[in-house]
């Protein structure tokens, strides 16, 4: 049965359903709801968590990195500054190879001051090492929330569950909320490989020499290297428990197309009516919806654009003097193939401007009739 | 212990930064600098109790749900928790920190709940640990007399109270009207006291009944006779028919006399006996009573509290007013004509000294007029050898009159005249005599049974001297951390309604029930005396901290001296010292 339920919502039912052990938590827009949630379920009893008040994302995400340590199952939420201000912590949480499940709900960084969605925050934080996953639906963000913690505590490595502000965390849907024991069968309890026992004193995370440091180093990447496969397990498995899957990417009516749109999160659900409206009149247009953002999922990608001629990439996100962050990955995905899509990048929706369907329309256009892009970046949203 | 470990292969090598081994042989403590102690300070309750309560001490076993604890405790240092429940001007909670924070704790409130919880339980045949073999006269069976006879014969002593009443208890039983400390509460705690072997000899006036000098059978004497002398006006028509002292018309009512007082009464006074004066008048039917004071509210002796209860009660109070002159009728005064005052500098007694407003003079006139300006001793009955000056017994700090073996206190030789001072004095006095008849000085021990630098001291300290600092210092407000407190509204006695209390002496304040007791000690700071709240425990980043059955220990071989034990305790009971190195 489906309930209707907001998405951030959706969140705090998966954490429930997962069964945190601690939530560390401080406020922030758009996030905020999710951690209210939250603390409701650990007062009422229907999470047996422990709820720390801290007094910044600093310390919640230090208080997080402290209880998955001692083999807890940790959860945090957070947004934007908040986000910028656990930086120096998220490569402890990943270095030390904790398995934490992050909820950051996409908002743009200041200043001018504003609230609104766009993915600039955990884009700077691509190289911490986390896991990054981008969510399109309510469904999606419950359900990539306890497929998260699964992945991350087989890797040992911290997940990114990642929502557009606004778009996704504050509006409501019908959401399908898995059956408590199922999950529990699906999710385990965790048992980490390592763990502080005050019985037992252990140092971990200290001095490393350079004769050690680059093969620990070695093997987080290789730990990356397999999430691909994990994610892929996982989700196999969900399907026969819960009956979804999301895959690393999602390859939308791109068959035979001469343009496929690169899109993330809820800018995906737009698009997706752009392209059935082009197909109807005939125009093969397709869509790829990149979910997994971290590890990079390359092959899938080479394989679903393997002959495609055109992309447009639509970024809510600039790394400036540079461009649009998916665009910049994807470009370096073809960039030893022979045969490789023309690549054009557009920056559209920052700071929770709409990404309409006109937008969606007017990048379309504008690739289809150009042979190649004449300039690195598009801006097709902005005032002129 | 350190080894180099060797890793052969990438397979060898964990996924993390992890020591192989144990680390306790790193001992970390030795990287600090500063060092975490746990202390135990002064809560300023206790220095502010002249009795020496331990009211922290209690508070504690009230919130644990421990009354008989926590009444006994009381009853270490104090015989009198219902009359002191009462009557008490509670300077414990004038000092009470949490006055800085919202309101002070309802000490005084708790105290009598204590006292009533035990109402139905009686002591079990107490008897000392030693018996002695002197004996002690106490002379007089007021709150200083009761307390030093009790304490000595806690001690073992044999001690006899000479009362010229015809019933014990001195101010307590003739002075305080029933509507704030009801004869039943008096006698319950008086029998407490005789359970202990305490001879209680009334109607036995030490130089009317009894000569001083026949006292020399004891080889210990303590005067506790009080001030039961009301003090003279010194103007003109004093002497007049229809003026009465306060402390009589107190006493005719406490025994039980219902005199005709007329529909309007005069009081002349500040002091509590003005105010009992007043408000039994107001009971017994007068329809105005009026009462005069020649200060203003601020400087009034009587207990605030007391004051506010009379205002609501519908008692008049002029302020900076001095009578000048009784009004006379024949042989019958009936007015007193007044003149208006005004305050100048303070004088001796810290209070702004009134001066009179020349030609503001006014007449009042009223059926009966009440003189109630403070009470005297009268030290008639003494020996010459018993120094007295300006009325009042002298002593030394002890208690000791400059003659051997003679001791005073209370009223007789202090002029605050209050119940817990009376208390103070009595049980201070118990510990001169004992260190006397057993050939010390009291004085000698002073520093080690004091608590804090106000003057009261501990029998508990006397008896069983803490370890470590014997006084240690008195904990202020901003020592406490108050991060960990809630701001809580202060539970306090519920009261008759004004029409409840006409025409009847039913004691005015109900008292509180468990619960509301129970609510109120958890707003207690606990002022600089650990609690067992864990916030140590939980916060050491080493986890060098170890939380044993009743306290608390620092593995000084982990400790790092990082202060966050000292910075998060929240009742200041840690210290953070420079390492001795």
């Amino acid at each position: 049965m489906k309930t209707v339920i907001e998405g951030s919502h959706a969140v705090s039912y998966g954490v429930m359903l997962s069964r945190a052990e601690v939530i560390s938590a401080y406020p922030i827009t758009p996030q905020t709801h999710i951690v209210e949630k939250l603390s409701e379920l650990c007062a009422t009893g229907e999470l047996k968590a422990k709820f720390l008040m801290v007094e910044s994302e600093h310390s919640a995400m230090a208080s997080c990195i402290g209880a998955s340590a001692v083999g807890a199952r940790a959860f945090t939420a957070t947004s934007s500054q908040g986000l910028a201000l656990m930086h120096e912590l998220l490569h402890w949480a990943s270095g030390a190879r904790l398995p934490i499940v992050m909820a950051n709900v996409n908002r743009t960084l200041a200043p001018p001051w504003n609230i609104w969605c766009d993915q600039t925050d955990s884009l700077s934080q691509r190289d911490t090492g986390w896991l990054q996953f981008y969510c399109e639906s309510s469904q999606e963000a419950i359900d990539t929330v306890i497929q998260a913690y699964k992945i991350s505590e087989r890797v040992s490595l911290p997940s990114m569950v990642v929502l557009d502000a606004f778009y996704l965390s504050h509006t409501f849907e019908p959401v399908d909320i898995p059956d408590r024991e199922r999950v529990d069968r699906f999710l385990p309890p965790y048992e980490p490989k390592y763990k502080l026992d005050p019985k037992d004193p252990k140092s971990i995370g200290s001095l490393t020499p350079p004769d050690l440091f680059t093969e620990i180093k070695y093997q987080m990447q290789q730990a990356m290297e397999e999430v691909k496969s994990v994610i892929l397990q996982v989700d196999d498995e969900y399907l026969k428990v819960f009956g979804r899957r999301y895959g690393l990417v999602e390859a939308y009516r791109c068959e035979d197309a001469e343009l496929v749109l690169i899109t993330s999160g809820t800018a995906s659900s737009t698009s997706r009516e752009v392209i059935d409206r082009y197909r109807d009149e005939g125009k093969a247009i397709g869509m790829l919806k990149i979910r997994t953002f971290r590890p990079f999922p390359s092959e899938e990608i080479r394989r679903v654009l393997k002959g495609i001629p055109k992309v447009a990439v639509i970024d809510r996100n600039i790394s400036y003097g540079m461009g649009g962050i998916f665009a910049e990955e994807l470009r370096s995905v073809f960039c030893n193939e022979e045969v490789r899509p023309k690549v054009f990048s557009y920056i559209a929706g920052l700071g929770g401007r709409d990404i309409t369907q006109e937008t969606i329309s007017d990048v379309i256009e504008y690739t289809l009739e150009q042979d190649r892009p004449e300039e690195e970046i598009f801006w097709p949203d902005l005032r002129r | 212990m350190k080894q180099k470990v060797i890793f052969k292969r990438l397979q060898d090598i964990p996924p993390i930064s992890i020591s192989m081994g144990t680390m306790l042989w790193n001992k970390t403590g030795t990287w600090r600098y500063l060092k975490p102690r746990y202390v135990t300070k002064t809560p300023p309750c206790n220095e502010a109790c002249p009795a020496g309560n331990d009211i922290e001490g209690f508070m504690v076993l009230v919130r644990e749900g421990k009354f008989r604890e926590a009444w006994e405790l009381i009853k270490e240092e104090n015989p009198f928790p219902g009359i002191c429940g009462r009557l008490c001007f509670h300077p414990c909670e004038s000092s009470c920190n949490r006055r800085e924070y919202d309101e002070a704790l309802s000490i005084h409130a708790i105290e009598r709940f204590l006292a009533d919880s035990q109402l139905e339980k009686r002591i079990e045949k107490p008897t000392p640990k030693v018996k002695h073999k002197e004996k002690v006269a106490i002379i007089g069976s007021g709150p200083a007399g009761l307390t030093c006879a009790y304490h000595l014969a806690r001690m073992g002593y044999g001690t006899t109270v000479f009362e010229a009443h015809s019933s014990p208890g001195g101010i307590l039983r003739t002075g305080i009207p029933e509507y704030r400390l009801p004869r039943s509460i008096l006698d319950h705690e008086i029998s407490d006291i005789e359970s202990w072997g305490v001879e209680i000899r009334t109607n036995t006036s030490i130089g009317r009944d009894i000569p001083f000098r026949d006292l020399k059978t004891f080889q210990a004497i303590f005067i506790a006779t009080g001030a039961h002398h009301s003090r003279n006006l010194d103007i003109a028509h004093e002497e007049a028919g229809g003026i009465l002292s306060g402390l009589d018309l107190l006493k005719q009512i406490r025994m039980g006399e219902r005199p005709s007082l007329g529909e309007k009464m005069i009081v002349i006074g500040g002091g509590n006996v003005a105010i009992d004066v007043a408000r039994s008048a107001l009971r017994l039917g007068v329809h105005t009573v009026e009462v005069y004071y020649r200060r203003s509210r601020e400087e009034m002796p009587a207990i605030p509290g007391e004051v506010e209860e009379a205002l609501l009660e519908g008692v008049k109070i002029h302020f900076l007013t001095s009578p000048i002159k009784v009004i006379k009728e024949g042989e019958k005064a009936i007015g007193i004509e007044c003149v208006k005052m005004t305050l100048g500098e303070p004088d001796e007694s810290g209070r702004r000294r009134p001066f009179p407003v020349e030609g503001s003079n006014f007449q009042v006139y009223g059926e009966t007029i009440i003189l109630a300006i403070g009470e005297i001793p009268d030290p008639s009955f003494l020996p010459q050898e018993v120094r007295v000056q300006d009325g009042l017994v002298q002593t030394d700090e002890t208690g000791l009159v400059h003659a051997k073996g003679i001791f005073a206190g209370g009223d007789v030789s202090n002029p605050s005249h209050t119940v817990v001072e009376a208390i103070g004095a009595g049980k201070r006095a118990a510990l001169a005599i004992h260190e006397y008849l057993r050939g010390r000085w009291l004085k000698e021990k002073f520093p080690m049974i004091r608590v804090g630098e106000k003057g009261t001291i501990s029998l508990r300290k006397y008896f069983h001297p803490p370890e470590g600092e014997v006084n240690p210092p008195v904990i202020p407000f901003k020592e406490i951390n108050t991060d960990y407190f809630e701001h809580l509204p202060r539970i306090s006695n519920p009261s008759l309604s004004i029409e409840e209390r006409r025409g009847t002496f039913k004691e005015v304040y109900a008292g509180l029930d468990r619960k509301m007791a129970q609510e109120e000690t958890s707003r207690c700071f606990n002022c600089g005396i650990c609690n067992g709240c864990d916030n140590c425990f939980v916060y050491c980043p080493d986890m060098a901290i170890k939380r044993e059955k009743d306290h608390y220990e620092i593995d000084y071989d982990y400790c790092k001296g990082c202060g966050i034990c000292f910075e998060e305790c929240p009742r200041s009971a840690i210290l953070l010292e420079g390492e001795g190195r």
